[in-house]
């Protein structure tokens, strides 16, 4: 066994030896990876909802409710001339009504046809310039027999200040998280090193040096970062799917699974669980090395 | 080869002048017993040689390395030309006897065709060969003693530091230790041991260094020290 291989193993040992401290900073280890993780996915649909509405970019301008088909159909050539409207699509209110009758059941649209429907005759509209959207809807509603515009913007708007929102709260309790297992594994670490402070005496007094004795220890921490790391990935797989599943339930959309963005997050999970496994153990580790004196023959 | 120019001592957190203006010289491949009553002052001149204290004033040079300048990441490259030996043999129970005196060649970064050679090699020197897979508590006190001393030699240092290696040890067995660290000074390693016990030391007719309250009160090349 080589001496790096022996390390290794002593790693893995502290680590058994100390199994509650250990379990207690994989758990906070994981909140925080986990919460990470799922405000990163959610960041990510949401950001895919946004797009994808903004992508239909159908806007639905609704005329007049007295206007008669005639006076609608002509609306059209009006509003084709607004500018920044490439297109427009005359949207029948008989068609409508039907739309609603086919997928609500006959009895309550069946006598809302012909004169006593209540639905406006309506356009829907695409943009050329969506930046200048604002200013189109305000020439839009200055056309005359225009009642009303509706948009899934405000929608999108909604959805990504709500995301935002979120991921601001998250970014918090991530930060919170974070600290709380550096603090902990720098505890556990230092637990283990007391422990091991008969072996560590021994290692000084042949000529080891402080880069040597510290290896397990950070070997410990890193094994604590990257347990944490895989079972976190595994518990946003599991979540994220269910999470998915239950909203196409109420929006259905391509929703983005984790499948498909996993490897940049593993990627970034193994290497946040190495960093803070490092770290804190290094932490205890400066502490319990550099005090003068009795470290050889006072234990 | 250690040189003390007008060493002291004094410990910070309770002010103990430990070592008092201490000078001496012990050259390479001298044996010498330390001597002095309890508090004299003989574990701190051995902490100072390792490096484990700072002196408080005055000048130390040990295996040509100056101590008082030494910088912290320096000392275990100090501490690798030198073999500890304890009182209470501070074997690791958890690994057999093969295991303890290959920790100490793992710890200065061995490689392990090294230490497969070398282990049984010293195991043999101090007659232990026979033991290598037994545990530490297996062992007699003796016994015990030697395993530290092989770890202490298996790194082949210049010199051997041992505090009171015979205090936790009967007497019959502390006399094998003491013949045992004779024969490796025989080989040219320098030999420094503290220990209480003088009728052990006046039969081996070697250089004592008395210590008492922090001074050097005498330092005879043979058995005629001052007995405290
Ligand atoms: N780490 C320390 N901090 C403060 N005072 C200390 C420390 N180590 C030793 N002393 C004091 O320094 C004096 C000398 O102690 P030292 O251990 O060198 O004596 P000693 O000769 O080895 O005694 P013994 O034979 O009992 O081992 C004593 O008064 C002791 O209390
Ligand atoms: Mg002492």
């Amino acid at each position: 066994m080589s001496s790096f291989g022996y390390l290794i193993k002593e790693g893995f040992k502290n680590l058994a030896h100390n199994r509650l401290m250990s379990l207690a900073s994989i758990g906070v280890l994981i909140s925080c990876l986990v919460l990470t993780g799922s405000a990163i996915m959610l960041t990510i649909n949401v950001a895919n909802i946004v797009d994808s509405v903004g992508d239909t970019n159908v806007t639905k301008v609704f005329l007049d409710d007295n206007m008669t088909k005639l006076e609608a159909v002509y609306k059209g050539k009006e509003l084709k001339e607004v500018d920044n409207i490439v297109d427009v699509q005359f949207i029948d209110k008989d068609e409508s009504i039907e739309a609603y009758r086919e997928q609500l059941g006959d009895e309550v649209f069946a006598n809302m046809t012909g004169d006593d429907n209540p639905l406006p005759y309506a356009y829907s509209i695409v943009m050329d310039d969506l930046s200048k959207y604002d200013d189109t809807i305000a020439l839009i509603k200055n056309v005359p027999g225009v009642a009303s515009v509706s948009s899934h913007r405000d929608v999108a708007a909604k959805l990504t200040s709500l995301s935002s929102f979120i991921t601001t709260m998250s970014l918090w309790i991530i930060l919170a998280l974070g600290i709380i297992s550096l603090f902990i594994i720098s505890n556990t670490i230092r637990m283990t090193m007391f422990s091991h402070r008969f072996e560590i005496s021994i290692m000084k007094s042949v000529g080891a040096t402080n880069a040597f004795v510290r290896v397990p220890f950070i070997i410990e921490g890193i094994v604590i970062g990257l347990i944490s790391a895989i079972i976190s990935i595994v518990l946003i797989f599991v979540l994220s799917d269910a999470i998915i599943s239950a909203a196409r339930n109420i929006l259905d959309f391509p929703y983005t699974r984790f499948t498909e963005v996993m490897w940049p997050i593993i990627g970034i999970f193994c290497a946040a669980g190495v960093v803070v496994g490092a770290l804190g153990s290094a932490v205890s580790i400066r502490r319990f090395l550099t005090h003068e004196g009795n470290e050889v023959l006072g234990w | 080869m250690i040189e003390f120019n007008n060493v002291s001592k004094v410990y910070a957190s309770n002010g103990v002048h430990a070592l008092d203006n201490v000078s001496l010289k012990i050259d390479k491949g001298e044996m010498v017993f330390i001597v002095g009553a309890s508090g004299a002052g003989k574990s701190t001149f051995l902490k100072l040689i390792m490096r484990e204290e700072k002196p408080t004033s005055g000048s130390i040079i040990v295996n040509n390395m100056h101590l008082e300048t030494m910088r912290r990441s320096k000392v275990p490259y100090l501490r690798r030309t030198m073999g500890i030996v304890f009182q209470d043999f501070r074997l690791i129970s958890k690994m057999t006897v093969y295991e303890n005196v290959a920790f100490a060649m793992r710890c200065v970064g061995k490689r392990n065709d090294a230490i497969k050679k070398r282990v049984p090699y010293i195991l043999e020197l101090v007659g232990l060969a026979d033991k290598a897979q037994d545990h530490p508590s297996e062992l007699s006190g003796g016994e015990q003693q030697r395993v530290s001393l092989a770890r202490a030699l298996v790194n082949n240092p210049e010199m051997i530091i041992a505090d009171e290696p015979t205090g936790n040890i009967d007497p019959e067995m502390s006399y094998e230790i003491i013949e045992l660290l004779s024969e490796i000074n025989k080989r040219g390693t320098t030999v420094l041991i503290v220990t209480h016990e003088h009728e052990l030391v006046k039969s081996f007719g070697k250089r004592v260094i008395t210590i008492d309250d922090g001074r050097v009160v005498s330092d005879t090349a043979d058995d005629r020290f001052v007995v405290i």
